[in-house]
C-alpha cells in the first residue's frame, strides 16, 4: 500500500492535482482510497462527489452522545461504524472527508480510537490519495500515517513557494515518516517556466513535474464541473499522468 | 483455518477487511435496514446444540446488491454460563464473524451492518446457515464455558422487527445492572496515561464509580481497551487492599500512583476534594474549586465563558490546576462523575456543593438529591461570594448549619498552620493553588506545603522568608 499526500498554500491548484491522481489511478487497475483532509472540504466537488458527513462530524457526534450510551458499549466498533457510514462509494474508489477540526474538549482517547480505525481502513485499499491543508494536521496528529510521498505544489507566486519551503521545514520539524518529498510546479506559463525552475532547485526539493496553465481546468472550475470530467488531451491530465509515473505509480 | 462444509477461510488475518461497494452481494441490517444481534443464556436442557434456525430468505435467495434485514441470536448453555455473562459473549460476535474471509461485520446490538463478498458467493458460499455454523464452531473453540450454543438467523423483517422488540428489553435490563455496577463490585481500576504526553506525572484511575477526567472513558472502556493492548494506554489495576472505603483509597492504586507519577504522589483518594486527591490532568471537563468564605464548592466547566463567584473564569482555574498535579483545594473531573453515588462522598458529596454554572446544573439536575437542588446556586442567583453568602442563606443550605461552628475551629487552627492566611480569592487570578485555603481545613494533618523539584535547575539572588 502506498500513501500519496497532495499539499500546498490554498488556491495554487493541490485539489486539483489530487483529484486528477485519482482519475489517473483508478483509470488503471488501483483502488484508491481518497481521502480529504483540509477543513475546506473540496476536494469532493473536485471529484463530483456530494457527501452527507464528515470523520470530524462523527468523531463529534460519539463525544456529545457519549454521557447517554449503555455503559459497555465498545466505543471503537461504534466508531468505526460510523465512519464506515460516511465513506463515499465510488467505482474504483472510496471518499473519506475529515472535515471539522477539534473543538475545545480532550480528543485523546477519541483520536486514539480513531488512529487504529484510519489505519484499519486504510489497508483495504491499493492507494492512499490525501489532499491536506498546509499545515498538514491530520498527518502531524498521526491521524493519517506513513505517508509514502509527499507533493508539495506550488505555483509561480511567491508566497507558494515560500508555503513550501515551510511545509518542508515543518516536515523536519515534526518528525513525520514520510519517505520521498517532492514539489510539483502548477500554472506554469511560457514566461515564468525557467524562473520556478529555478526556484524549485533553491527550495532543495526534487522537482517531479511541471503542470502547465490549462485553459479547461479554468473553464471547469468556474462552470462548478468536477476535474473527472476533464478531456484526456488536456494539458493538466496528461502532465498529472507524467507525475504518477515518475514517482512509480 | 479452513472450515468443513464452507468455503471460506477464518483467520484474524480478515479482521478489518472492508468489502467495497464494487466487491458487495449482499448488504445486511446496517444503516439501509434493520437488524440485531444478541447472546441469551438458557438450561442445558433447552439447547440442542449445533442447531441452526433461518427465519426468511436465504443468501442463495438473494439478489445481487440487496439489502435484507438480518438478526442473530444464539443461546448457550453451560455450567458457568448465567446472564451476568450474555454480554461480553455477544461481543465476541463482531471479533469472530470479522474472522470469516469475505465477510464484514461492524457495530453492535442493533446497529450491526454485515456485508458479504461476491467472492465468497462465487467460491460456493450460498447459506447464512454456514456462517452461523461456523461462528458457533469460534464461539465453542474460544470460550470453553459455553457447553452448548444453537443460532437463530432471521432475514424476514417482520420477525426481526418483532423480535427485535424483545431484544430491546433485554438490552435495558442488562444496562440498568450496568449502570448499577459499583466499585465495590469489581477488583480491577483502570488506568489511563493518555495524557502524559503532556501531563507527565498524571494518573487516571477510572473506577465503575468514577469516569475518566475527560469524561470519554468509563470503566467498560477501560476494559475493553485493556484487554485488546494490555501494553497499551489504558490498563488494569489490581484495586488492592482496602485503605478507606469512604475516600476511595486502596493500596493498587496507591502502587500505581508511585510508579507512574514517577514516585511524585504515592496516595490517591478516588473520591476524595481536599485529601489525597486525584490528579488533575489537564483536559477535564469540569474544575471544582473551594471556596473559604463558604466552606463550599463551586464547578465550572469548559463551556462557562464567564468568572465563577471566587473571580475566577475556567481557563485561570485550569491552568492552575492542570499538569497532573493533586492540587488541594482544586479538582478536574468528567461530567459524569456528578452522577456517580459516590460523588466526592468523603467531603459530604452534593452538601458540599454550593454553585456551578446553570448550563452544568441542568445537565445533571437529575443526580442532585431533592432536598439541595434549589439551594445550588448557579451565575443568574449569584455572581460574587457575597451574592453567594446571602443566597444560600435564603435558600437554607445545608453548609450554611456548618459556619458557625467553622468559624470558632478555623481561627484556633490559623495560629497553629503556619501558612494558614486565607488569600481573598476574588480577583487574584494569579494565586498559587497550593496557597489555597484547604490547608487550614484538613485539622491539622497538613502542617507545611510539600514542594517537590526534579531536574531543576533555580538560581537565585535573595529569598525573603517571612512569619506574618
Amino acid at each position: 500500500m502506498k500513501t500519496i499526500a497532495i499539499t500546498g498554500k490554498g488556491g495554487t491548484g493541490k485539489t486539483a492535482v489530487a483529484a486528477l491522481l485519482i482519475k489517473y489511478l483508478t483509470e488503471g487497475k488501483n483502488t484508491v482510497l481518497a481521502i480529504d483532509a483540509d477543513p475546506d472540504t473540496n476536494l469532493p466537488a473536485a471529484l463530483g462527489d456530494t457527501i452527507e458527513n464528515t470523520v470530524g462530524g462523527m468523531r463529534e457526534s460519539m463525544l456529545e452522545g457519549r454521557d447517554e450510551l449503555p455503559p459497555d458499549t465498545n466505543k471503537k466498533s461504534l466508531l468505526e461504524g460510523k465512519i464506515n457510514s460516511v465513506l463515499v462509494e465510488k467505482p474504483r474508489y472510496d471518499l473519506l472527508v475529515m472535515g471539522r477540526p477539534e473543538g475545545p474538549g480532550c480528543y485523546c482517547y477519541a483520536n486514539d480510537l480513531l488512529r487504529g480505525i484510519m489505519d484499519q481502513i486504510a489497508n483495504n485499499y491499493e492507494i492512499v490519495v490525501i489532499d491536506t491543508a498546509a499545515g498538514l494536521e491530520h498527518i502531524s496528529r498521526r491521524i493519517i500515517r506513513d505517508v509514502t510521498d509527499l507533493l508539495v505544489v506550488t505555483d509561480g507566486s511567491r508566497r507558494g513557494l515560500e508555503t513550501a519551503e515551510r511545509i518542508r521545514d515543518l516536515i523536519a520539524e515534526l518528525d513525520l515518516n514520510i519517505e520521498n518529498l517532492y514539489v510539483v510546479l502548477n500554472k506554469v506559463t511560457d514566461t515564468n517556466r525557467e524562473r520556478l525552475q529555478e526556484y524549485a532547485t533553491d527550495l532543495n526539493l526534487k522537482l517531479v513535474g511541471m503542470i502547465p496553465f490549462d485553459d479547461n481546468i479554468a473553464h471547469f472550475d468556474l462552470e462548478g464541473l468536477p476535474l473527472t470530467g476533464l478531456p484526456e488531451d488536456s494539458l493538466s491530465v496528461i502532465e498529472v499522468a507524467k507525475i504518477a509515473k515518475n514517482i512509480g505509480l | 483455518m479452513a472450515v468443513v462444509g464452507c468455503p471460506f477461510e477464518m483467520s484474524p488475518m480478515y479482521e478489518g477487511e472492508r468489502i467495497r461497494k464494487d466487491d458487495l452481494y449482499v448488504e445486511l441490517a446496517g444503516p439501509k435496514s434493520k437488524g440485531f444481534e444478541i447472546v441469551r443464556s438458557a438450561e442445558m436442557n433447552e439447547i440442542e446444540d449445533g442447531k441452526v434456525t433461518l427465519i426468511g430468505p436465504d443468501l442463495k435467495d438473494m439478489k445481487e446488491g440487496s439489502n435484507h434485514p438480518y438478526a442473530m441470536i444464539y443461546r448457550i448453555a453451560g455450567e458457568q454460563v448465567e446472564p451476568d455473562i450474555e454480554s461480553i459473549v455477544e461481543r465476541r460476535n463482531h471479533d469472530f464473524q470479522n474472522y470469516i474471509q469475505g465477510y464484514m461485520h461492524l457495530n453492535q446490538r442493533y446497529d450491526i451492518w454485515v456485508r458479504i463478498s461476491k467472492e465468497m458467493v462465487n467460491k460456493g458460499l450460498d447459506s447464512l446457515k454456514q456462517i452461523a455454523e461456523a461462528t458457533m464452531m469460534m464461539f465453542k473453540n474460544e470460550l470453553a464455558f459455553i457447553e452448548k450454543i444453537e443460532a437463530t438467523f432471521i432475514t424476514d423483517m417482520a420477525e426481526v422487527e418483532k423480535e427485535l422488540e424483545e431484544a430491546r428489553k433485554v438490552y435495558d435490563v442488562r444496562d440498568t445492572r450496568t449502570r448499577d455496577l459499583h466499585d465495590e463490585d469489581v477488583d480491577t481500576f483502570y488506568g489511563c496515561t493518555l495524557c502524559q504526553s503532556f501531563a507527565p506525572t498524571n494518573v487516571c484511575v477510572v473506577t465503575p464509580d468514577r469516569v475518566s477526567l475527560c469524561g470519554a472513558i468509563n470503566w467498560f472502556d477501560g476494559r475493553a481497551a485493556a484487554k485488546v493492548d494490555p501494553e497499551g494506554p489504558q490498563f488494569a489495576i489490581p484495586k488492592g487492599e482496602v485503605i478507606d472505603e469512604l475516600g476511595g483509597e486502596y493500596s493498587g492504586v496507591n502502587d500505581v500512583a508511585v510508579k507512574l507519577s514517577g514516585g511524585a504522589f504515592d496516595r490517591i483518594r478516588i473520591h476524595s476534594f481536599f485529601e489525597y486527591p486525584h490528579t488533575s490532568c489537564g483536559c477535564f471537563e469540569v474544575v471544582g474549586f473551594y471556596m473559604p468564605e463558604v466552606d463550599g464548592i463551586g464547578w465550572a466547566d469548559r463551556d462557562f465563558k464567564g468568572t465563577a463567584p471566587n473571580g475566577l473564569p475556567f481557563s485561570t482555574m485550569a491552568g492552575q490546576t492542570g499538569g497532573g498535579k493533586q492540587v488541594v483545594g482544586f479538582l478536574g473531573v468528567g461530567i459524569n462523575y456528578f452522577r456517580s453515588p459516590k460523588f466526592i462522598q468523603a467531603d459530604g458529596g452534593w452538601k458540599k456543593v454550593v454553585w456551578m454554572p446553570k448550563a452544568l446544573k441542568d445537565k445533571v439536575v437529575e443526580s442532585i438529591p431533592e432536598d439541595i437542588r434549589d439551594a445550588v446556586a448557579t451565575e443568574e442567583d449569584a455572581t460574587d461570594i457575597n451574592t453567594l453568602k446571602s443566597f444560600l442563606q435564603e435558600k437554607k443550605h445545608p453548609i450554611v448549619d456548618t459556619w458557625g461552628a467553622e468559624e470558632a475551629e478555623e481561627e484556633a487552627e490559623a495560629v497553629e498552620a503556619a501558612q494558614g492566611e486565607v488569600p481573598a480569592m476574588g480577583g487574584m487570578p494569579t494565586l498559587a493553588p497550593m496557597q489555597m485555603p484547604a490547608m487550614s481545613l484538613s485539622g491539622g494533618a497538613g502542617g507545611g506545603l510539600k514542594i517537590i523539584l526534579s531536574n531543576a535547575k533555580i538560581t537565585v539572588d535573595k529569598i525573603i522568608v517571612k512569619k506574618k
